[in-house]
């Protein structure tokens, strides 16, 4: 009687074990929302940027793919538009002539994004036509490179970090609506 | 993924014996209960475990600032997610070292072209319901009237009376109807018998949801067809069971059956399959969804501007949509959104069932020959009653940055208009030509006969101004150097090539246009005949825009293909240039390719001709008529009443 009594014991703790297993592997293989980011993140060249930016926001546990892109355009918007206050505020302070030059080459593309290329975006998304989703981001990535080259002759790139971050969310952004073809 | 760590409990040795006391078993129980909990405890915790296990190979550190900051990779168009290069922009080798090219207005403004449409200042993309009608071809466009990028789209409007002189006409229709509110998208119109005009066309509407709406001239009368109406019933079709909602749109022309029922077809995709539905109707009002597909094909995506008509077999003509019999053979053409490039395949229309079947499946609809090589998208064909002939258009959208367009203010230019009609001789090509009416535009000529070009030269072509020009060319490769080549077993292709500085015994040769004096700027478009270890020659048709600017922010690809070359027939080029854009059509149209050019230097007086031969073995002679081209003054239409839209 004792043995059944610990045999079944034994067999009730294997059984609650596994069923918590199997139930949190089947959560995974439901692909929740954070599932879809690491999988969707991963097929972006910033694994890492990409996860921490939707992750940043609360409409990313439920949003499917078109929903993460529309939430990484918000936030490329953002960053794009806070760098070009950056750039326009550095303007003002700079006596340097090279710099000059440059900071303003760089209001010209960041304008290209903020008002052009990341609007492109977010409708080609929002209205299923991706491919424009796609020039508009990337177009949006190589602006900020062209701002970053005019820096290359330079001794100081002062917006090098939030230029990078809207390169690379750029290229994040244009990677996930690709997904939408 | 999941932590299929077996979870076995070791086997607990625990035997009780059942003769001891009773105080005994109650520790039993005990070590029994916490092993219960112990395993409980194990089991969550490995549960915990197996959700941190989808870290993969990613979990590098985000990169550090370092004292030298590392240069940004230029992002190719159709990033890291495995998508194919050769449909993305490359930039030049050398971009690392470049620096991203000011733009200047003179530069910007000459890049504008002179006789190709294009509207004033803004955006366009696909052509949309061309036809002609009482004496005026109508051309219409999707439009952004607020920015040189796509959005806020819209149909624009011009007529001409020649299909190169266009007079913009005002807006033909707007996004005002919660079935078009996002955008008045791609459509195409039908000729009912009684000679009016039906157009059916895509809305996205309020909800980002793609339907067919109906629309029609408010005046038939009106040869302008300046203003439209649409139906008040719309949308006519939303998507079916099956289809996404956003993946349904550019309905065809109709063309009608022997029940006497209006058909058409529409693109869409079912996973990666692309595919054209087909719809029957009697009024364009209500519609019947055929069962079967039109054609779908595996891993093409989504087929966006379907068409689909009939070409002869005997005659030099067009056809209307309607022609079908023994004589004719159907093309079935899709625009295919993953890769942004034209196909086309020729075959057979079977009625019945309503079904397209490719003369040859391994270069079915989608995976086999294209309109064009180049820049060249959207296309679209329609009959032309006027001249008995079909008429093809097609969307050239630029290969610069959209920071350049922001600062130049407009965005795209279509193709010359083409003629289109089966190539008889080798049954498998099409052949397009530039419209007849283009020759209105030349003004003096400069004619060459026999200029030789040895292996490795370059000839420059004395023709005055040369950014506004029609170019005809016939080569002739020295016979000897074609016998005496050693085959090889190596492939070619034009776009993994180094372009023209690769040399082979027989080839590159052909023109250098939007050259410079010092060639540091040069756009070439040439032949190279390959030879394969069976002694057989293929000839290669290209266009190497490597070195076509200075600039670094501009496409450097390069395009072409392989041009089938019959016996007897000389190497012919008939190269359009037109500013930023040139179009060129090898054999008389079999192989066409159209690219854009953003010189710094090459621009104005000081853009040059040259012939050039970078072979190594073969000479070549070259006859050439080259014209100065005027330009089509295209322009809004003088004197228009302004109606109200």
């Amino acid at each position: 009687m004792k043995n059944t009594f610990s045999l079944a014991l034994l067999q009730l703790s294997f059984c609650f074990t596994f069923f918590a297993l199997t139930h949190i592997s089947a959560l995974e293989l439901h692909g929740h929302g954070a599932s879809l980011i690491e999988t969707t993140c991963q097929r972006t060249p910033f694994y890492n940027l990409c996860v921490s930016t939707l992750r940043s926001d609360p409409r990313s546990s439920g949003a499917d793919v078109a929903g993460l892109a529309r939430i990484g355009a918000d936030k490329l918007k953002a960053k794009a538009t806070a760098t070009l206050r950056q750039i326009t505020a550095l303007l003002k302070v700079t006596k340097d002539p090279n710099l000059t030059t440059a900071l303003r080459e760089c209001v010209d593309y960041y304008n290209a994004i903020v008002k052009y290329d990341i609007p492109e975006a977010v409708e080609a998304v929002v209205k299923g036509d991706p491919k424009f989703g796609v020039e508009g981001a990337t177009d949006a990535a190589n602006e900020a490179d062209a701002c970053g080259r005019g820096f290359k002759n330079q001794p100081r790139f002062p917006i090098y970090d939030s230029n990078k971050v809207v390169h690379d969310l750029s290229a994040v952004v244009a990677s996930i609506v690709q997904l939408l073809l | 993924m999941v932590d299929t760590r077996p979870f076995l409990p070791v086997s607990s040795s625990d035997g009780s014996n059942p003769s001891e006391p009773l105080a005994n078993r109650c520790k039993t129980m005990k070590v029994l209960l916490s092993i219960f909990f112990g395993l409980l405890v194990v089991g969550l915790f490995a549960a915990l475990l197996a959700s941190n296990v989808t870290e993969n190979g990613h979990g590098s550190l985000a990169s550090s600032t370092t004292a030298k900051p590392e240069p940004l990779r230029r992002v190719s168009r159709g990033p890291a997610a495995g998508v194919s290069e050769k449909s993305n922009w490359l930039f030049g080798k050398d971009d690392e070292n470049g620096v991203a090219f000011p733009w200047n207005n003179s530069m910007l403004s000459w890049q504008r072209t002179a006789f190709h449409f294009q509207p004033e200042r803004n955006w366009m993309n696909d052509p949309n319901g061309p036809l002609f009608y009482k004496g005026w071809y109508h051309f219409f466009y999707q439009y952004n009237p607020h920015a040189p990028v796509w959005g806020d789209i819209v149909w624009g409007h011009a007529v001409s009376k020649d299909l190169i002189h266009w007079l913009h006409l005002p807006l033909a229709m707007v996004a005002d109807k919660t079935y078009d509110k996002s955008g008045v998208w791609t459509g195409s119109a039908t000729f009912l018998p009684d000679g009016k005009i039906v157009m059916l066309y895509t809305g996205s509407d309020a909800e980002a949801v793609q339907v067919q709406n109906l629309a029609y001239p408010a005046d038939h009368s009106d040869p302008l067809l300046i203003n439209w109406v649409k139906f008040t019933g719309n949308p006519v079709l939303v998507p079916p069971p099956g289809i996404l909602s956003k993946d349904f749109r550019d309905p065809t022309t109709a063309w009608l059956t022997s029940e006497g029922k209006w058909r058409f077809a529409i693109g869409s995709k079912i996973n990666k399959t692309g595919i054209a539905l087909v719809y029957d109707t009697k009024d364009f009002i209500t519609y019947e969804k055929l069962d079967g597909l039109l054609r779908a094909v595996d891993g093409t995506g989504m087929w966006e501007c379907v068409d689909f008509f009939p070409v002869s077999k005997t005659e030099e003509n067009g056809l209307d949509t309607s022609v079908n019999g023994p004589d004719v053979k159907h093309v079935m053409k899709v625009s295919l959104d993953d890769d942004k490039n034209d196909y086309y395949a020729i075959g057979t229309y079977h009625e019945k069932n309503a079904t397209f079947i490719p003369d040859d499946p391994t270069i079915d609809v989608g995976i086999g020959l294209r309109y064009d090589y180049g820049v060249y998208y959207a296309a679209k064909t329609f009959y032309d009653q006027n001249k008995n002939r079909r008429v093809l258009w097609g969307w050239i959208k630029e290969s610069d940055s959209e920071a350049a367009d922001v600062k130049k203010g407009w965005a795209s230019v279509q193709s010359i208009p083409r003629t289109i009609l089966l190539d008889q001789k080798t049954g498998t090509h099409l052949l397009q030509w530039p419209v007849e009416e283009i020759d209105s535009l030349r003004l003096n000529s400069y004619e060459f006969n026999q200029v030789k070009v040895q292996a490795g030269s370059v000839v420059p072509l004395e023709v005055g101004p040369a950014t506004q020009l029609d170019i005809l060319a016939e080569f002739e490769i020295d016979k000897e150097a074609l016998e005496k080549a050693t085959g090889s077993n190596v492939t070619f292709s034009c776009s993994s090539s180094g372009g023209t500085v690769e040399r082979g015994a027989l080839g590159p040769f052909g023109l250098l246009v939007l050259a410079d004096d010092s060639l540091s700027e040069q756009t070439p478009v040439y032949f190279y005949i390959a030879k394969g270890s069976d002694g057989n020659l293929k000839t290669f048709f290209c266009n190497d825009q490597s070195r076509s600017s200075e600039a670094s922010d501009v496409n450097k690809q390069i395009y072409g293909s392989m041009v089938p070359v019959l016996e007897g027939e000389n190497l012919s080029l008939r190269v359009l240039v037109d500013h930023s854009i040139i179009e060129s059509f090898a054999q008389g149209g079999r192989t066409v390719i159209t690219s854009r050019a953003y010189p710094t230097k090459a621009i104005y007086g000081a853009a040059k001709l040259f012939l050039f031969n970078n072979a190594t073995e073969a000479g070549v002679s070259a006859s050439l008529r080259i014209w100065q081209m005027n330009s089509a003054f295209i322009r809004p239409f003088p004197n228009l009443d302004n109606k109200s839209q």
